[in-house]
């Protein structure tokens, strides 16, 4: 028996083995800066000397003076209001188009996937010439209509808006989720429904959109969280906000006060501010799920 | 058996790929350091700068040319670009492996210094020296290194702007570019002389433009100033009207116009691509370093620089705010007596007509009139006679340096935001400005009750 509970001691210890580098990354670079940043919120601090306790100092001012404070949570609040749901229904949308079997799909399929893996600077820099209003391609096709385009990234609200227009760019990687979920679906639901004389649309809504239910709430959930972390297209087009500080993204707020500014113990207590906003938001998405997510097919 | 003694070697391949994998990995990862150097024996002095392209190359000569003229120290530089600098410097110092010397953009010299990142360069300069640099500097030049009376940054690259006339568009337009306007309301008549437009109404080429307010107050005598005892120099009647100048004549060419026309323009500096060099422009404000450009990509190109005229009434002429690469030293460098010998030998301290050579090569201002008058400089200056125009800015009472406050880069947001505002209309000049004011006092506010360095 002994010999057997040793055994198992030395197994568990060699996977433990194994796991350790991720295990102490994770701990030194995630698990402690994240405890740390709970304290340093709390504090005057500019990283190079000891950090200064003023209490709830940092909080108290970032609620009650400072305006930038609001106007980047709104933007970046906007944002995701707009663009999650969007991002869904494109999503959806393509891969109900992919999950078509005609010849050469897959090269579509690679195709739309493509552009989500291209790197975030080089996309930013790619749009920042797309929506140039004189020699950009937007603008250069609606000339072809007639339509003297804006001047989108220069001007507000067109610079919020081809941000939102921007983040489809990224599309392909929750749309490949959506596709796997469509694939998961049981053929046998669809016979079913075609023998009952379901049309298309009715397939649609009461097979299709039920039972991708668990990959759509995951993709919100996971699009809430990446819309207020929002940053590098931002930083990359417009690092101080953009036009009317239209562009002023939360976390590029946060990114001054910290870097720029030096001010680390009130950018940890704005770092705090959005975790929370955050995990209230997934938490009332979570709530939700008993009522819409159909788990089971 | 056979197939045994066949696995045998191929097992043994595999695992000598496996380690010379391994080693090659250490070795190139675990090195102390990855930039070859030409004299390993010397001490090692890592310099980081900001300069690309062609102004790289440049520094990397400066620097040849400083190792070559000693045998104690060799300088390894490091271009470092962009806007991701000041916070890869900060990674560094904090992770004790900063830089020996850097140059950065003097809106971070202040702050940096007040929070402890910089070494005072007072405590590496010898009695003489120190004198020497406060008696030889441009004041502007010196007051913009130094905070709460310690020097953190020399300069071997001050920024100052200037106009750039195309001299050819002006005479096609009956305009005498040898009699240019002695002040802002004429300056303004022959810029809207000079604009073109297609059919359309679409802007063809820019006569003149105005921006940047922080920079045209100091032409209507003004300036954003915060003084020593905390009064504000915000929202000023001089600087309302520099930021009404703006605006004002913004509209007269049609907000909207400007910004296509400007966002179509391929206006990378450093580079022969400047819209001026090509026609776009006609009247332009610019920095010093175009002379230098002009000269090396668009040698034919027959232009004159002025400085931009004061208005009729109230103005001050020659007025300027500098700006631009300042040298620092961080707090923690391993080699700071090192980085302070290349900084001599780059500025010029201890030899100002050899270091004139240096400030020619990238068009750069230099930091004392010694070096403006040497005859290196002035040689050069025959060649490149449109200099002069910053260099008399320069060396006028009316250039400034920015207030040297530790939150000196919220207060330029604040200009730049300022100005953003009211020329599109969001707001009026005085709106702008007096909210430029309260917000600037709050954050004054704010960091007071937090202890910060004011």
């Amino acid at each position: 028996m002994a010999r057997r509970s040793n055994h198992k001691a030395k197994q568990y210890l060699t996977g433990y083995l194994f796991v350790s580098p991720w295990l102490i990354g994770f701990l030194a670079f995630t698990v402690w800066p994240f405890f740390q940043s709970i304290y340093l919120s709390f504090t005057r601090y500019n990283i190079v000397s000891p950090a200064k306790w003023v209490g709830t100092a940092n909080y108290r001012m970032l609620l009650t003076q400072d305006e930038l404070f609001w106007k980047s949570a709104w933007v970046t609040i906007k944002f995701a209001i707009i663009s999650v749901p969007l991002a869904i229904v494109v999503g959806i949308a393509l891969a109900l188009l992919l999950n078509i079997n005609v010849k050469g799909i897959t090269v579509f399929r690679t195709i739309f996937y493509l552009p989500s893996i291209v790197p975030t600077v080089a996309t930013s820099v790619l749009f920042i010439w797309i929506l140039n209003p004189n020699i950009g391609l937007v603008n250069r096709v609606l000339e072809i209509f007639g339509i003297k385009g804006p001047a989108w990234l220069n001007t507000s609200p067109w610079a919020f808006y081809s941000l939102v227009m921007m983040s489809l760019w990224g599309v392909g990687g929750s749309m490949i989720i959506y596709l796997a979920g469509l694939k998961d679906i049981p053929v046998h639901l669809y016979e079913a429904a075609t023998i009952d004389g379901a049309n298309a649309i009715r397939k649609m809504r009461h097979i299709t959109l039920p039972m991708m239910t668990p990959v759509i709430f995951f993709n919100l959930v996971m699009g809430i969280i990446g819309s207020f972390q929002y940053f590098t297209q931002a930083f990359v087009i417009a690092p101080n906000g953009g036009p009317q500080d239209s562009t002023y993204f939360y976390s590029l707020y946060l990114y001054n006060r910290a870097w720029k500014y030096l001010d680390m113990g009130y950018a940890s207590a704005m770092a705090w501010m959005l975790f929370l906003i955050v995990i209230v938001l997934t938490g009332l998405v979570f709530r939700t799920q008993k009522k819409w997510v159909h788990y089971g097919g | 058996m056979a197939a045994k003694e066949m696995r045998e070697p191929m097992k043994l391949k595999f695992w000598l790929i496996w380690i010379a994998a391994i080693v090659i990995t250490v070795v190139v990862f675990a090195s102390g350091h990855s930039t070859p150097r030409k004299y390993p024996e010397r001490k090692l002095v890592r310099f980081w700068h900001r300069w690309q392209g062609d102004w790289e190359k440049q520094v990397q000569k400066i620097c040849d040319a400083f190792n070559e003229s000693q045998d104690k120290y060799e300088v390894v530089a490091v271009s470092v670009p962009g806007s991701g600098a000041d916070a890869k410097f900060i990674l560094g110092v904090i992770g004790g492996d900063p830089p020996d010397l850097m140059s950065m953009g003097s809106g971070a010299v202040p702050n940096m210094a007040a929070n402890g990142f910089l070494t005072p360069l007072e405590t590496l300069m010898t009695p003489v020296e120190k004198t020497e640099f406060f008696k030889q500097s441009y004041p502007a030049i010196r007051d913009i290194g130094t905070y709460k009376g310690s020097c953190y940054g020399v300069t071997i690259g001050a920024d100052l702007m200037a106009l750039y006339v195309n001299v050819k568009q002006l005479r096609d337009a009956g305009l005498d570019p040898d009699k240019f306007p002695k002040t802002i309301e004429e300056l303004e008549d022959w810029g809207l002389k000079l604009n073109k437009y297609d059919s359309k109404g679409n802007l063809t080429r820019l006569g003149l433009l105005f921006s940047d307010v922080g920079y045209l107050s100091h032409n209507f005598g003004g300036g954003f100033n915060v003084k020593d005892d905390g009064k504000l120099e915000l929202d000023t009647p001089q600087n309302l009207r520099a930021l009404e100048e703006i605006v004002n004549y913004r509209k007269k060419i049609g907000f909207e116009n400007v910004l296509r026309f400007q966002a179509g323009l391929n206006d990378i500096e450093g580079a022969a691509s400047w819209a001026f060099m090509h026609g776009d422009l006609s009247i332009t404000y610019d920095g010093q370093w175009r002379v230098e450009e002009l000269r090396k990509f668009k040698p034919d190109l027959e232009y004159r620089v002025y400085p931009i005229p004061p208005p009729k009434v109230g103005g001050t002429p020659l007025g300027g705010l500098v700006g631009g690469n300042y040298m620092i030293v961080p707090i923690s460098a391993k080699q700071k007596q090192g980085a302070w010998e290349f900084l001599k030998f780059w500025t010029g301290l201890d030899n100002p007509d050899r270091a004139a050579t240096f400030y020619n090569m990238g068009g750069w201002l230099p930091y004392s009139p010694s070096v403006a008058h040497s005859p290196t400089f002035q040689k050069w200056l025959k060649h490149d006679s449109q200099f002069q125009a910053f260099l008399d800015i320069l060396a006028s009472p009316n250039c400034k340096a920015p207030p040297p406050i530790a939150n000196l880069q919220f207060l330029n947001d604040l200009i730049t935001r300022a100005e953003d505002q009211a020329t599109r209309g969001a707001s009026t000049p005085k709106e702008a400005l007096q909210e430029l004011e309260s917000k600037y006092r709050e954050e004054s506010n704010k960091r007071k009750a937090l202890g910060y360095e004011q």
